[in-house]
């Protein structure tokens, strides 16, 4: 069986990697690695943390692993859950952390003029700062909700509450959001609609 | 209110442009988490076959409990023949020359009723 195929499980791949697969790790990583980066970088705001928490996650991902019962959890929502609790534990160590809008990358898109690419990265740039502006647990809810589109139940699963709460943190972190990059609308190229 | 719906709306667009464009795992980091994969994994223990009691590795070592059903059988036949053998079973000690003579008392004159009535008096 080639573990690089895209029909096997996250949790076939670890029980594949506790077995002694080196290849599951590096398919695990290749799936799931990039996953938990885009999150820490939207909760944390600064690459370096997230670059961290995403490594710590990983690792006790690995640790994890011979201990892993397929089929009772995801993968995915597991290590979710153990990248927020990371980042709450970095945020509080911090205590007050800034923004690195040099942090959030912009994607290179040769098929776009560069003002049209400045604009999108003043977007990008735009909704990270709004973002870190929001109360630490309705940052986490949105950007799972509405960048990494889980679901509810899910996110309820990864944040150890309830899904009204859940709805609760979206709802008012969209309105926060919405309000906050509303006073930016003529320099995000909105004013015309 | 149209405000709000154009900033929601505003705001959708927003996430869908991130979600266009999710940051790429850095190399450097890539490599950092398998270097991680590669140090833990050697510490796994391989697991271990559950031990087996000693009655149930006997059991397999002579063919399961079919055979062990069939063993049983033979025996208790076996045994119930050896206490009360039926008639047309020959007796083995008398096959073997041997004379049954448990039941013949050494002295012909020897009477129990007799003597248990002598000690009665």
């Amino acid at each position: 069986m080639s573990v690089t195929a895209g029909e096997v499980s996250d949790d076939a791949l670890l029980v594949l990697y506790a077995n002694g697969d080196s290849r599951a790790a590096a398919e695990l990583t290749a799936r799931l690695g990039p996953r938990v980066f885009g999150v820490a970088m939207r909760v944390m705001g600064i690459r370096a943390e997230a670059e961290d928490v995403t490594q710590e996650a990983m690792l006790r991902l690995w640790k994890m692993a011979p201990d892993w019962r397929p089929g009772e959890a995801q993968v995915s929502t597991w290590l979710y859950r153990v990248a927020m609790n990371l980042c709450i534990d970095r945020k509080r160590r911090a205590r007050g952390g800034y923004v690195d809008l040099d942090a959030v990358p912009e994607p290179p898109d040769p098929g776009r003029s560069a003002a049209e690419q400045l604009q999108e990265g003043a977007r990008h740039d735009a909704l990270q700062a709004a973002l870190m502006q929001l109360p630490e647990r309705q940052r986490q809810a949105v950007v799972l909700r509405h960048l990494e589109e889980l679901s509810n139940p899910e996110i309820a699963g990864i944040m150890d509450i309830s899904t009204e709460a859940v709805e609760s943190l979206t709802a008012r972190g969209k309105r926060a959001l919405a309000a906050a990059l509303a006073g930016r609308r003529e320099e995000l190229g909105y004013s015309d609609g | 209110m149209a405000d709000t719906d154009k900033s929601l709306q505003e705001l959708e667009d927003l996430f869908a442009a991130a979600r266009s464009a999710p940051p790429a795992l850095p190399d450097h980091l890539s490599t950092a988490i398998l270097a991680d994969a590669a140090r833990v994994q050697p510490g796994f223990q391989p697991a271990e076959p559950p031990r087996q009691p000693l009655w149930r590795q006997l059991t397999e070592a002579l063919g399961g409990w079919p055979t062990l059903g069939g063993l049983a059988a033979a025996s208790a036949a076996g045994l119930w023949i050896g206490v009360a053998p039926p008639s047309f079973v020959p007796d083995p000690a008398a096959l073997a020359g041997y004379e049954d003579n448990s039941t013949a008392f050494a002295d012909g004159s020897y009477d129990m009723a007799l003597m248990l009535s002598e000690d009665l008096q």
